[in-house]
Formats: C-alpha cells, structure tokens, sequence
C-alpha cells in the first residue's frame, strides 16, 4: 500500500544552529491513528511544523500521495489536506461556533455572509464525525474539551484528510479523554488519518494503530502498536530505563501550616472562581488539587501567594493572617511557588541566573544591605544552586534564555526551594518536561515533603496526582465537591466522575479526607 | 552585565561591528544624496566628514552636543529598561529649564548659590513632570506615551509663553543674559565646553551604579524584562515604574538646566532645547539602553550631527537636504538595532560568504 504522507530525511536546522529534526522519516498511511512519541525537545513540534508548512526544512522531502510537495505556508498545507490542531486553541473566545468553524471560508450568498448554511453545515458535520457541540454559543463560554472539538471541526471544515492533533489530551478529564478517541475512531473509520502527538503512553497504547518514537531530533523507530509494551516504549524515548515512582518518607503530619478558611475568590470576568473553600494543609504532606483546569484550583493558589485579590475568607500560615501581607513578606514567611507557566512568570530571561535566583530575596539582608546588592553572595548563591540542582549552565552570570527549557524550569524550582519552605505551592510541575526532568521534579517537591514541608500541589495529570499526594481534593465549579485520603485502591476513574461534576460526596464523606 | 567577561568582548566587537554597518550605510545614503545636490560635492563631503575637528570652537561644539545627548540618552535609557515608553524628556527638560533660568534671573542668580540651587530646581522640577505620567499609569492606567506627549506640549507652549509674558523683553523670544554666577563655567575657555560635560558624566556613573548595583535597579530591569515575573516575586511594578519615570524626570531637568546655564545660552529662551531630546531615544535605542554605552554613541552620533550641521552652513547643500541626511542617518542606524533589522544584516553577511 503506497503511504498517504511521506516525510523522508527530513532535516531542519534553526537559525542559530539549533538542529531540532535530524534526518526524520516519517510514513502515515490512509485510515491509520499515527502517533509520534517523544521527550520534549526531541523534535516532534519542529516535525509537525514541517508537515503542515509553518516551518521549512533545511533539506529533506514531502510526498502526499506519492507525488512530491512542498508547503510554503499553512494556508497551502490545508489546500493540500492538510489540518492542525494546536495544545493552545486558535480560536475567536467572542465569536459562535459555527463562526469560529468557518472562519476564513464563510459561504457566502453574494457578498452576504450566509449564516443559516453555516449553522446547516457545522451541524451535519459535527454530527457525521460524532463530534456534538452546539453550534451558536460563543467559544468563550464552552469548557476546554468542545474547545477543541470546535479546533478539529474547524479542520475538517477545511476538508482535512490528515488531521494533525499537538498533545490533545493534555488539557482533557479522563472521561473527555475517552470521548476524544471516539471521535478520533469516528474519523478514521470514515478514511480520515490522524497524526497523534502525545507523551502519555498509555493513551499513546489506547488510540494509536502505529507509533513513530522520535529522541533527540532522530525517529529512533516505527512500531505496531500491538507489538510494544509501555516499558519498552519509554526506553525507547529516553534510550535509558526509567521508572517513574517516587518513594515518600513516613512523614509526621499533625502540624497545621495552611489554613484555608470559606474562601471565595473572583476570577477574570468578575464571577466567583472558587468560593467558600476550606482545607488546611500541615507539614510534610502533599494536598493534591485535582480537577479540569479553570475549576478554581489556579485561583486558590494565586490567592495564597498574594496575587489575585480575594473577595472574603481567611487564609493563615504558621497561625499568622497571610492576607494582610504582600506578596515579598509571604515569601518572608515561608511561602514558595513553582507557578504553572515556569517560562513565562517563573523567569526574566533577558536577566542573569544569578540575578533571576535572587529575585525572590531582594529584602533579604543576606543579599541586599541598605539598598545595595551583595554580588559576592548573590554569585554564590546561584553557583551553589547550579551546582545542587545539577543545572547545566555555564556560569551564574549568564542570560537565563542562554538556558534549555529544561534547565530553565530547574532554575525556578531551584528557587523556590532554595530555602526550606513552609508551605510550598505547585502548579502544573511537570507540563511540558521529558521523562528525565519529570523524575527530578518529583523527587524535588518529595524531598521538601520528607523535609516539612507543607505543598500544595495542582496538576492536570491525576497520575502525578496519584504519585505523589498525601491527599487529593476535587474541584469542580470553584468549590472542593470530594476529598480523600490517597489509598492504593483511589482510581483515576472515581476521581473523573467527580472532575465532570457527575458527583458530589456528602459532607460527612468529605471531612474524613479534609483534615 | 549579564555576559560573562569572555562573552563580552564579544558582544562587544559584534556590535561594534554593527555601528559601523549603520555608519557606513547611512553615509552611502548622505553621499549619494550629496552627490546628487552639490555643485561642489568633495567639499560638502569633507565638511560632514571633518568639519567638527577644523577648529576648538566646532570641537567645543560637538562635544556640547554629545553632553547633552549622552543626558537625553541616559534619560531614555532608564525608562526604557523598565519598559516604559515614557516620551516626556522634551517636556520634562522645558520645565527643569524654565526653573533654573527662574532661579538665575531672581537675585540668587548674583550668588554663589545660582549654579546648585537652579540645578537642584531643574531636577525636582523635572522628576516631579516624570512622575505626572506613571502616577497617571499607575493609578488611572492612563497610556504614558500619550499621556507623555500631552504633556511635551503643555510645558512647549506655557515655557513659551511664561518667557514671553515674565522674562523676554517685548517682542523677543529669550531674557536678557544671565550674570556670570548663573553661568556654567567653561572647562576650556572660549569653547562651549562646560561644567555640563562633568555633570553628564557623573550622570552616567550614578545610572549605572543605580541599575546594576542597587536592588532598585535590579527590580526596575526585572520589570522590564518580565513584569508577570517581577510581580510573582513580590517586586511593586508600580512603584518601580512610577520612580523609573520620576528619576528620568530628574535627569531631564538636569538637561534643561545643561540647556539654560550652558555656555550655548546663558539665557532662558523659548523652545532652547530645540527638539534634541528626542534624538535621546536613538542614543537609548542604539546604546540598548546600557548606560555606560550611551555616552560612546552620543559622542559618535554628535559628531556626524554636527557634521552635518557645518556642511549647511559652510557648502552650497541646503539647509532642508542636511535634514534629510539627518534623518537618514537616524532612520538607518535605529533600523540596524532593531530585531528583524538585525535579523536582516546578518542574513546580508551570510550571502557575501561564499
């Protein structure tokens, strides 16, 4: 059977000499789930880039169908059949969603937009590839999971024979995640071939007919799905063995470090994003905030470190009000916060290493006296940090963008903590980290744990959830609807049904895993 | 500061090497341009490339403009780091100057006091017209570029007409001189060379020091880098804004005090600084708003200035084409920094190879 899309030594070297593809094969046939697997960093972007005409390659060929092409922007990759779906949506928040689907190639009657036909074809469209969403809300209002069903409507509005989906899963509730596939079996079933990028393996198992395992900008093979095993696929990945577990000291937990009392927090558009939570976290423990995202969880933390303004409630550390503090004196007191977007609010990459690990501490008199920066000590702070952190960088002088995105991100938790933290907050650890870095970022935050730390710890991956927390609490609409003590038995599925809301434990059910 | 010492040189040399590429097109521009117009273009030529040495006095010219560029410069620079795209030296300088030509015609301009009284009134003056737009920013989120401007225009036309009304005799546009007292003392007699050229200088120790020695430099470049960041890590991006724009304001009321008490003056005139602080923002731009760089492209773009400036007046060029070298001159060397113009050069450089 001759391959529908064809990517043959595909090489491509950034300006800068970054070589993000080095000599990449790739082959998709008719019909087929394809997923490309990989560390992050290992080229599976730039590749995707490459096929769907973002990015040019520096050498290499592209044959669809057999005959050679070359895509000179997206426009002429989905003229070719081509379609994408992004990890970040690109679509209008403010405009319907048969609007969003049309953008772009409206029917028109005359020079009229013809809105009745629009709403006729998305329709029948979503209905044909099982994929329902109601067609006239605007995208703004709809939950991340039809977001992207709108993404992939969008898509095969354009006719797309190949549809390209970029970590779909990562944004998606387990039962979100099962819908997903069934649309993605839907489409296949209809001769539709999907490129399926993801680092979770067991979905990676679930969806996909082949697997392509790309390291290090190279396909390091190409694999039935039915023939490999998770364990042989991650060694595959990182080209080692890795075993992701982390073993957790027996920990005294009676200390009470966080208290959280009926808080009730606004969100961006004025409406209360969690409301009326309570929960306390103590020393040594690991409090789980499970829940799709935008239930509340990254209110709750931004209100605990101070940047998001709360409309009433309490929140104390070590006894003491935290509310009536700013952000630098709840740093004082002992609060830490690897944030969710590490690149993007965790770092000045334009300033030094030294100077982005002293950031946090500029009233503290060990680097700063009477206004006056103490280089010397602000220096060894970051070489010693480099060096416990086993950061690979040249010197603490250097600009943190000089970093890799890996390195990059140990430079914030090196940060944070730096200084035996009271009460540790996380979001989202290991979004966007390979296998390698995932292993030292939970061995990091359950070294803080052992060490007494109290965490708080929100993640859109229940099994990180389930890896590392002493205890797990739901959040669904900005309120905690269960909690429970981490037991070998808690599966993700219980958790998903009270993720969606299908759920809700009584009060009583609820103090056994909120104190 | 951010390289280590080995990268530095490096950098350094790179872009060096781009100031030249700027200069040399820029020039290839004017000449052409010259080439074009002139009668004579050999002698225009020579007057834009060597006019400012031919004798102390253009000298003591181009080191006066290159004086105060380095002060509109440091001014832009210090904003700029904290991104701030206040446009408010030109107001700024007007006020601080007004008030240190207030101070040297009243009777304190008889007394020794004239030269640090008027100074420190410029400066107060000018950092209390800086704060004007941050606090508007801060408070009111009112946008400092235009807010800025706004205010460029209100000190232009109320500097006009408070010399015209209070200190210009009739039908004039500048006061009477001041008393040799107010006067900034020349460092070179019969130069325009002046006690000004300290005070850029101890200007541009004191930024530098203040954004990479103080932990409100740190904060003030951390807010520029990534404001989200500077919030998370509890720094007040308010406060550092508001005092980034008040300190600019400062040294362009140092500027205006340079203008006034300078040896070009000597007399509070309408409009005295003549649109110069706005060529601040090119000094800021090329020296990527590095302090202890600024002072180098000023003296470097002051002279091709001042080049210009006796080509019109010494060559049959008119007086609108040596404008339009200027602004060729300006237009080139600001595009060359930008990202996509350096993007541009270096894919230039790599064709030439073969």
């Amino acid at each position: 059977m001759a391959a529908l899309l064809e990517a043959r030594q595909i090489t491509k070297v950034y300006t800068g000499g970054t070589i993000a593809n080095a000599g990449v094969d790739l082959v998709i046939n008719a019909g087929e789930v394809h997923a490309v697997v990989g560390e992050n960093g290992a080229g599976k972007s730039t590749l995707m880039k490459v096929l769907f005409g973002i990015e040019q390659p520096t050498s290499g060929s592209l044959r669809l169908n057999g005959s050679p092409v070359c895509f000179a922007n997206p426009r002429a990759a989905i003229d070719a059949g081509i379609g994408m779906v992004f990890q970040h949506f690109s679509l209008v928040p403010s405009f319907s969603v048969y609007e969003n689907v049309v953008l772009g190639a409206e029917p028109k009657r005359g020079l009229r937009f013809d809105r009745a036909r629009a709403i006729a074809e998305v329709t029948a469209l979503s209905e044909r590839f099982r994929l329902h969403v109601d067609p006239l809300p605007a995208v703004g209002s709809l939950p991340v999971g039809q977001q992207q069903r709108v993404e992939i409507l969008k898509a095969l509005y354009s006719d797309a024979r190949i549809l390209i989906l970029d970590e779909p899963t990562a944004v998606l509730a387990p039962q979100e995640v099962e819908e997903l596939f069934v649309a993605v079996r839907a489409l296949v079933a209809q001769g539709r071939s999907v490129i399926f990028i993801a680092h979770k393996l067991p979905e990676v198992l679930a969806i996909s007919d082949r697997i392509t395992v790309m390291r290090a900008g190279k396909t390091v093979g190409q694999v039935a799905t039915c023939d490999v095993t998770e364990e042989a696929l991650a060694t595959m990945m990182v080209g080692r063995e890795v075993v992701l577990q982390v073993d957790r000291a027996a920990t005294d937990q009676t200390t009470c470090v966080c208290q959280v009392k009926d808080l009730t927090v606004m969100n961006d558009r004025g409406s209360p994003g969690c409301s009326d939570v309570s929960l306390s976290v103590h020393a040594g423990e690991i409090v789980g905030l499970v829940g799709v995202e935008g239930n509340g969880q990254e209110i709750l933390l931004d209100a605990i470190s101070g940047l998001r303004r709360i409309a009433q409630g309490e929140i104390t550390l070590n006894g003491a009000d935290l509310l009536a503090l700013s952000v630098l004196q709840r740093r004082t007191a002992g609060l830490a916060n690897i944030p969710q977007d590490r690149l993007a609010s965790g770092l000045a990459p334009g300033a030094s290493l030294a100077e982005n690990m002293v950031a946090t501490r500029l009233d503290d008199p060990r680097y700063v006296r009477r206004g006056l920066l103490d280089r010397g000590a602000i220096g060894r702070r970051a070489k010693d940090l480099i060096a416990e952190f086993s950061i690979r960088a040249p010197g603490p002088d250097v600009a943190a963008s000089a970093l890799s995105g890996g390195n990059m991100q140990k430079v914030v938790v090196a940060r944070e903590l730096s200084d035996k933290p009271a009460l540790l907050l996380v979001s989202q650890p290991t979004r966007g980290v390979d296998l390698g870095a995932t292993q030292f970022i939970w061995r990091s935050i359950t070294d803080a744990r052992d060490a007494g730390s109290a965490v708080l710890l929100s993640s859109a991956d229940l099994s990180e959830l389930l890896a590392l927390s002493d205890r797990l609490l739901v959040f669904y609409h900005g309120q905690i609807v269960a909690a429970f003590r981490n037991v070998p038995d808690l599966s993700p599925e219980t958790l998903g049904t009270y993720m969606l809301g299908l759920k809700r434990q009584s009060p009583d059910d609820m103090k056994a895993g909120l104190s | 500061m951010n390289d280590v010492s080995g990268d530095r040189w490096q950098t350094a040399r790179a872009e060096g090497g781009r100031v030249a590429l700027a200069l040399g097109l820029a020039l290839a521009a004017a000449f052409a341009l010259i080439a074009a117009i002139s009668a004579e273009p050999a002698t225009a030529l020579k007057t834009l490339l060597t006019g400012p040495l031919s004798s102390t006095r253009t000298i003591g010219l181009w080191v006066d403009d290159a004086a105060k560029l380095t002060v509109a410069g440091l001014a832009f620079a210090l904003v700029f780091q904290a991104r701030q795209f206040s446009m408010g030296v030109q107001g700024q300088a007007l006020v601080g100057g007004f008030c240190a030509g207030a101070i040297a015609l009243s009777p304190i301009g008889a007394t020794w006091a004239a030269i640090p009284l008027a100074l420190c009134a410029a400066m107060l003056a000018g950092a209390a017209y800086g704060w004007i737009p941050g606090y508007a920013k801060a408070r009111l989120g009112a946008n400092e570029i235009v807010s800025s401007l706004m205010l460029n225009y209100l000190a232009l036309n109320a500097e006009a007409y408070l010399v015209r009304a209070f200190y210009a005799p009739r039908g004039e546009t500048k006061s009477a001189d001041f008393l040799p007292s107010a006067k900034f003392p020349a460092l070179i007699a019969n130069t325009r060379i002046d006690l000004g050229l300290i005070f850029a200088a101890i200007a541009v120790l004191v930024i530098w020091f203040a954004l990479y020695r103080t932990a409100w430099g740190l904060k003030l470049r951390l807010v520029g880098h990534n404001p989200r960041f500077a919030e998370y890590s509890g720094i007040r991006a308010n406060f550092i804004m508001v005092s980034a724009m008040t300190v600019s304001g400062a040294l362009a009321g140092l500027l205006g005090a340079m203008f006034v008490q300078g040896r070009a003056f000597g007399n509070l005139a309408i409009a005295f600084e003549g649109y110069m602080s706005f060529e601040g923002i090119l000094i800021a731009i090329v020296a990527r708003n590095r302090p202890q760089v600024v002072p180098f492209v000023a003296f470097g773009y002051g002279y091709l200035r001042q080049g210009a400036a006796l080509m019109g007046l010494r060559s049959d060029v008119p007086t609108e084409v040596i404008s339009i070298v200027q602004a060729i001159v300006i237009l080139l060397t600001a595009s060359t920094f930008t990202l996509s113009g350096r993007a541009l050069v270096a894919r230039w450089f790599k064709g030439g190879k073969p």
